[in-house]
């Protein structure tokens, strides 16, 4: 299974609406982030057992998310729960997807992988947040991380000089003018690493304009990192 | 009696597909022919040649009229067959807007729709190139709807669904045919969702029909 110690960064709360599901990668480990219709997200490896086709594929129903090929059900712990082509039989307690804990903070979806980060808090504090985008960059993790500590995010309000404060591993809050972002990095493969942004502050303040501004920071940092011909650590 | 408009068209033809979306929302009266283009290339024969010499699919034929191109079919029904004018808005700026898709749709879109047809069909081209294309236009997609999001709107131009979002849904909806899937994507994974629940929408073979 994956190595990875702390939460996981995987999608952006807003990006999820109830009853949807939606692939990522986990250094390379193929996850479905579903949502059930009562607003709940869950984490799961995304395979279904019986042919091995990709659960995001499938469709959401109630609290059951059910595989596009053959529409075999399973309930939010995971339990193949109804096979259409069977429907008397009852389902074998070893027909299971494995599951990760799941929890929602800061206005993203984290996933933990281990037991040993399940046990951890989200190093994230509550409080009001107004989303910003995810972001793919075709960067190794350790490329984005070193790029981002030297990032200079222009502010929209305020005029204090930027700086980035790491919280733990692949989460900081970048803080520029009188702004505050939270960027959470995600290992989505060896090669490629997704950046999840939420501004911690009010809608009234940032809902619209601020939200372009930093989305559009964003983009430039992603052409930023993918053209230059020199790995960004080593040019800081 | 044959209705005015018949539709030359190929299932598994993604401008076939785009065609076929349109005249479904729309709702004139109309006949399709199907032409085998896979493997039996009947676009390119010479019955077909005398109806398109350009040897491409979708062709349309509206009475004395004879349309070839996806996008100049789609622009000609919208003009011809919706009331209400919102598929191609009467605008300046509006009708800028969608044509500037639609010509996004005939260009950086080719790379998909060409890396689909390898996928199924083995047809040349450099896969690679081909695919880094087709991801670069998704991106840009997801760039345009996630700014829309943040002004409220669901669609690519205006306030209500154009032949901008109808033209840019088959290759996205299919990308999974190629290898590209949607994970990068969340702006589009929420727009394709409004998209599915227009009137009329329906799918063909490679776009999932949740039922």
């Amino acid at each position: 299974m994956i190595e990875h110690k702390g939460w996981i960064p995987v999608t952006l709360s807003t990006a999820l609406e109830p009853g949807t599901s939606a692939g990522t990668l986990v250094g390379g480990t193929e996850l479905v982030v579903w949502r059930d219709t009562k607003g709940a997200a869950h984490v799961w490896e995304d395979r279904c057992p019986h042919r091995g086709m990709r659960m995001s594929f499938g469709f959401v129903r109630g609290d059951h998310i059910a595989c596009l090929y053959h529409g075999w059900q399973y309930d939010t712990a995971g339990q193949c729960q109804y096979i259409p082509a069977h429907p008397t039989l009852d389902v074998p307690k070893t027909i299971k997807v494995p599951t990760y804990t799941a929890a929602e903070k800061g206005g993203i979806i984290w996933a933990a992988l281990s037991a040993e980060a399940a046990e951890a808090a989200i190093p994230v504090e509550d409080g009001e947040v107004v989303p910003v985008r995810s972001i793919y960059i075709d960067r190794p993790f350790e490329a984005v991380l070193a790029a981002l500590r030297n990032a200079n995010i222009p502010a929209f309000t305020g005029d204090a000089a930027p700086r980035f404060e790491t919280i733990a591993d692949g989460i900081g809050i970048a803080s520029t003018g009188d702004d505050r972002l939270l960027i959470a990095c995600q290992p989505f493969n060896p090669t490629r690493t997704a950046l999840h942004l939420v501004i911690q502050g009010s809608a009234e303040t940032y809902g619209g304009a601020g939200q372009k501004h930093f989305a559009r920071w964003a983009e430039t940092f992603r052409l930023m990192l993918e053209t230059v011909s020199t790995p960004v650590a080593e040019m800081a | 009696m044959m209705p005015a408009i018949t539709l030359y068209n190929y299932d598994l033809d993604e401008n076939s597909f785009r065609v076929r979306l349109m005249l479904a929302m729309l709702k004139p009266e109309h006949a399709t022919i199907a032409i085998d283009m896979f493997p039996g290339q009947e676009q390119t024969r010479p019955t077909m040649l005398a109806i398109n010499p350009q040897g491409t699919l979708p062709v349309l034929v509206d009475g004395d009229l004879t349309l070839a191109g996806a996008e100049a079919i789609l622009a000609y029904l919208a003009k011809a067959y919706d009331p209400a004018r919102t598929w191609l808005p009467e605008d300046a700026a509006g009708f800028g807007r969608v044509q500037g898709w639609l010509h996004f749709s005939a260009t950086m879109l080719e790379n998909a729709k060409q890396a689909r047809l390898q996928a199924l069909f083995d047809t040349p081209g450099d896969e690679t190139a081909l695919r880094a294309g087709a991801r670069k236009a998704f991106r840009i997609m997801d760039d345009h709807m996630t700014a829309r999001h943040f002004d409220g709107a669901d669609w690519f131009v205006g306030d209500k669904p154009s032949l901008a979002d109808l033209t840019l849904f088959p290759s996205f909806a299919l990308s999974r045919d190629f290898g590209i899937d949607h994970d990068e994507f969340p702006a589009l994974r929420l727009w394709i969702r409004k998209f599915r629940a227009l009137p009329g929408f329906f799918t063909m073979p490679g776009i999932p029909d949740y039922h």
